[in-house]
């Protein structure tokens, strides 16, 4: 399904690596690539990255750190941790956390590179539809809650003339909540594949 | 009472042979001559002595008759004149005799009326030996008066008698025979007692020997053979008796003292001795003093000690003085002896032979009595001294077993002590062994830490140039792909387009195309950063390695010749990220610094070392990186230009500092500020040893809240020493 073009974000302190990173994988996705971390914050805000990548060791902050700064803001974006050494315990920690989806060591193998990116983007994207699913239903239940209250008061007013409307409409709601259902269940189905 | 003229000679045969161990007669008394009461003596006295023999005969008057065979008219500075008569019709080898060594003269006058017809003169002032009996011829004509002139602060007797001259003269031999038998008593007793006291050493032995030399030197004066130790001395002829009874009392007290042992037995009489004693010696200070007659009665009244010590004897015995029924005898004798001379000197007993005997053989008995005493009292201590040495014996030999059996103990116990200790010794032993195994350990656990922290840098900052050379390489194959492919495209249309071939426009066209869309400007830039890159990469790799070259082995011992500012630049490349990402690390070097004779592997630990800790130390203190400041230098110290003495390192932080207490622990073993885990804490002692085999000088200066600094000094010197020793 994925016909959006993804978005990356690298952030590394030596910038002979942000030039072969972006060499890398500029044919396949969009490659940002920033050498200094508060830069890095600004072209998240500015543009809906999917993935970012930070080198661990840098001058000021690690990237565990970085990750930990922006966790906040950019809750979805699938972050992924890389380094020339791996500082174990530090790294070990940071992905229980949550900080960090995953971590890959320098010199990267760009293939498996490129199947962490994606895979950091469907993460990225299922996180997404979550998130607007959510609303939906949220949306959706207090529609209904609204035509009920609408219902109630139509019976109360009307009397017994009121009601055959009034179970027309609950009858309709019916009709509307059985496709909502079929909607969610087949989108619960696509979720867990 | 009268007595037998051959009396004496009897008597003696009969001391003989009743006495045969004592034939001590003095002869005392035993005159052998003529009944005393045959003479009629008539006396006056003259107080100031001024009556004149021209005198006398007025004197008649005032004459009293004396009687009593040895009449006494007691002592007294007064002359006394005594007329004598009764001697007319008497042979004309009868002599009158007076039997009184003591007096202190005598002197006869032979009177016709006013008229001094003879004189004579006897007694002990005239000191002559002749007249220790002294015999006067009696007057030619019987009308004529025989006076005597006596004077004598000892008491006045007046034994006159009258005596056939061969009598005299075979009495005198008698009494010199006596006497001489007598002293050879004393004598031996003395002798045997002064050997005694040297021999023993007992005090009571030499107080013995001046009771027997005194009381002997008493019988002499009494008999007046102590002139013949002091001649004529007038003084001593009067004070002779005086002092040598007070020698004896002082000397009798003194023994009685000692034999009696009255400090221990009756010491509460002791102090009726002192007064004893100090009468004694009152009647010594009065004879010196010219009061004889005071120091004679003085004497006398000492005589009181006698009883007093007889007394003091029975309390002795009675109190359980073993020696005690000894000396109550001997002095019972002495005493009776003496009662017995006052009894006859004062006429209540009759003046016989016997009764002058008593003296001496009462002295005698006495002496000889207390040497047995002595001898017993010898016997006595010697018994309770060999049961003492028996008990100390017995004593010592079970203090002997216990000894022995406390040694045995002892010993045993020591030898459970040495055991313990062997074993805790063995014990301490293996503890040090496994401290030696923990410090080793520790010491390599810090290696391993600075081997990490050094594998560390060194992955990361190898990775990164490694990690753009290979990227690029596969990055550029594709670039090379796409600009081929275009290339290619390019030749085919452009030999179409030559061959004329058909559709060779539209292949020029489709070649634009594509490199057009593959962006061949964008795809020519790419490649030559690519390649640039890796480049680059190579480049910062083979850097990395130079880098560790200079290390050397971490742990060689080789002396390699390097450059400080190599070694440093090393180090900070190798901390690489973990120490230049967290702080300002500005480095100057001083380009004209010689290179060092050095361990550069183990100086390389140092340089991480202190820059690691001086990261840490502005790492706790500011928050922002940008605030950290870590300044390395290297100088070369030189004393005159051109000329290097020695190279200095400093190290210095803007982090925390340290107070003064921490800086002087800084290097001790196992001494750190870092949380338990974070540090062995031999970091810094390890360098402080690396340091001193380099012979190095390390300072530290450190301010809290200002920062530290480390300054170390390599003298260049003895680096050369230590090369041209390598060497």
């Amino acid at each position: 399904m994925a016909e959006e073009i993804i978005r990356v974000l690298y952030l590394d302190d030596e910038e002979p690596n942000l030039f072969s990173f972006k060499a890398a994988f500029r044919r396949e996705f969009e490659v940002h690539t920033c050498d200094e971390p508060h830069k890095a914050v600004r072209l998240l805000d500015e543009h809906n990255f999917h993935v970012v990548l930070s080198d661990q060791r840098m001058p000021r902050i690690s990237g565990v750190e970085f990750f930990e700064l922006i966790m906040p803001d950019h809750p979805d974006v699938s972050r992924i941790l890389v380094t020339g050494y791996a500082d174990t315990d530090a790294v070990v920690d940071a992905i229980n956390k949550g900080q960090v989806y995953r971590f890959v060591s320098k010199p990267w193998n760009e293939e498996e590179l490129r199947g962490v990116i994606r895979s950091g983007y469907d993460l990225n994207r299922s996180r997404v539809r979550n998130a607007e699913q959510g609303t939906e239903v949220l949306a959706l239940l207090e529609g209904l809650g609204a035509q009920l209250g609408g219902c109630a008061d139509e019976l109360e007013g009307g009397g017994a003339a009121a009601a055959g409307a009034v179970a027309e409409k609950l009858r309709e709601m019916k009709v509307q909540l059985a496709g909502e259902h079929a909607r969610y269940e087949r989108w619960i189905q696509r979720s867990s594949n | 009472m009268r007595c037998c003229p051959p009396y004496g000679r009897v008597h003696l045969r009969r001391w003989v042979w009743a006495l045969l161990a004592l034939p001590l007669l003095t002869g005392c008394g035993n005159t052998g001559g003529q009944a005393v009461d045959a003479l009629t003596l008539e006396a006056f006295e003259d107080p100031t002595s001024m009556v004149r023999p021209e005198q006398v005969h007025l004197k008649v008057a005032s004459l009293e008759r004396l009687k009593g065979e040895r009449p006494n008219l007691g002592s007294s500075e007064s002359a006394h004149w005594i007329r004598v008569s009764g001697w007319q019709g008497a042979p004309r080898n009868v002599r009158i005799l007076l039997d009184n060594p003591t007096l202190d003269s005598i002197d006869a006058f032979v009177l016709d009326g006013p008229r001094v017809l003879k004189t004579a003169s006897a007694g002990a002032a005239y000191g002559r030996q002749e007249d220790l009996i002294p015999t006067f011829n009696l007057p030619v004509n019987e009308d004529h008066a025989l006076w005597f002139r006596v004077r004598s602060t000892k008491p006045v007797l007046l034994p006159f008698v009258l005596t056939q001259t061969d009598k005299a003269e075979m009495l005198r031999e008698r009494r010199d025979l006596a006497v001489a038998l007598y002293t050879g008593m004393v004598l031996a007793i003395l002798i045997y007692n002064c050997f005694l006291a040297f021999s023993t050493g007992q005090r009571a032995y030499f107080s013995y020997t001046f009771v027997v030399l005194t009381v002997g030197l008493v019988q002499w004066g009494f008999n007046g053979y102590d002139r013949l130790l002091w001649g004529s001395s007038p003084w001593m002829a009067v004070n002779g008796l005086t002092v040598m009874g007070a020698c004896s009392g002082l000397a009798a007290l003194t023994f009685a003292r000692h034999f009696l042992e009255v400090r221990r037995y009756t010491p509460k009489w002791n102090r009726l001795i002192r007064v004893l004693l100090g009468i004694y010696w009152a009647a010594l200070l009065a004879a010196l003093a010219g009061l004889p007659i005071v120091a004679y009665n003085l004497v006398n009244l000492g005589a009181l000690s006698a009883p007093a010590m007889l007394v003091l004897s029975i309390v002795s015995w009675r109190r359980g003085h073993p020696s005690a029924p000894w000396y109550f005898v001997a002095w019972l004798i002495f005493l009776i002896a003496v009662t017995m001379q006052a009894l006859r000197d004062f006429g209540l007993l009759a003046s016989t032979p016997i009764t002058a005997t008593f003296m001496p053989i009462g002295t005698v008995l006495e002496m000889l009595l207390l040497s047995f005493a002595l001898g017993n009292r010898i016997n006595v201590l010697k018994r309770s001294s060999d049961q003492a040495n028996a008990k100390a014996l017995a004593a010592s030999l079970e203090n002997e077993r216990i000894v022995k059996e406390q040694n045995a103990e002892l010993e045993a116990r020591v030898r459970e002590r040495t055991d313990e200790l062997a074993k805790a010794n063995a014990g301490l032993s293996g503890a040090l062994e496994e401290l030696k195994g923990a410090q080793d350990q520790l010491i390599q656990t810090e290696k391993l830490a600075s081997l990490g922290q050094m594998t560390a840098g060194i992955a990361h900052e190898l990775n990164n140039p490694i990690n753009y050379v290979q990227s690029n390489a596969t990055s550029l194959r594709r670039d090379l792909e796409e600009l081929i492919e275009i290339i290619e495209a390019h030749a085919a249309a452009l030999s179409s387009l030559a061959e004329g071939a058909p559709g060779a426009e539209e292949m020029v066209g489709r070649a634009r195309e594509r490199a057009r869309q593959l962006d061949l400007n964008f795809l020519v830039e790419e490649s030559r950063q690519l390649i640039k890159g890796i480049l680059e990469g190579a480049d910062r790799t083979a850097r990395i390695v130079g880098g560790l070259r200079v290390f050397g082995r971490m742990d060689g011992d080789q002396l390699v010749e390097a450059s400080l500012a190599e070694l440093l630049e090393a180090s900070i490349t190798v901390l690489g990220n973990r120490a230049r990402s967290k702080a300002n690390i500005e480095v100057t070097f001083d380009e004209e610094a010689p290179p060092l004779w050095c361990q550069s592997g183990k100086l390389s630990q140092v340089f991480m070392n202190i820059i690691m800790n001086a990261v840490q130390a502005t790492e706790t203190r500011w928050p922002e990186s940008e605030d950290r400041k870590v300044d390395v230098q290297l100088n070369g110290v030189s004393a005159q230009a051109g000329e290097f003495t020695a190279l200095e390192v400093r190290i210095r932080d803007n982090g925390t500092g340290m107070d003064d207490l921490t800086r002087q622990r800084i290097f001790d073993p196992f001494y750190t500020t870092k949380d338990v885990g974070m540090g062995t804490g031999l970091g810094l002692s390890i360098v402080k040893g690396i340091l001193d085999d380099h012979g190095a000088d390390v300072t530290v200066e450190s301010t809290p809240d200002v920062g530290t600094c480390f300054v170390l000094t390599f003298p260049l010197a003895a680096e050369n020493a230590a090369a041209s020793k390598v060497a």
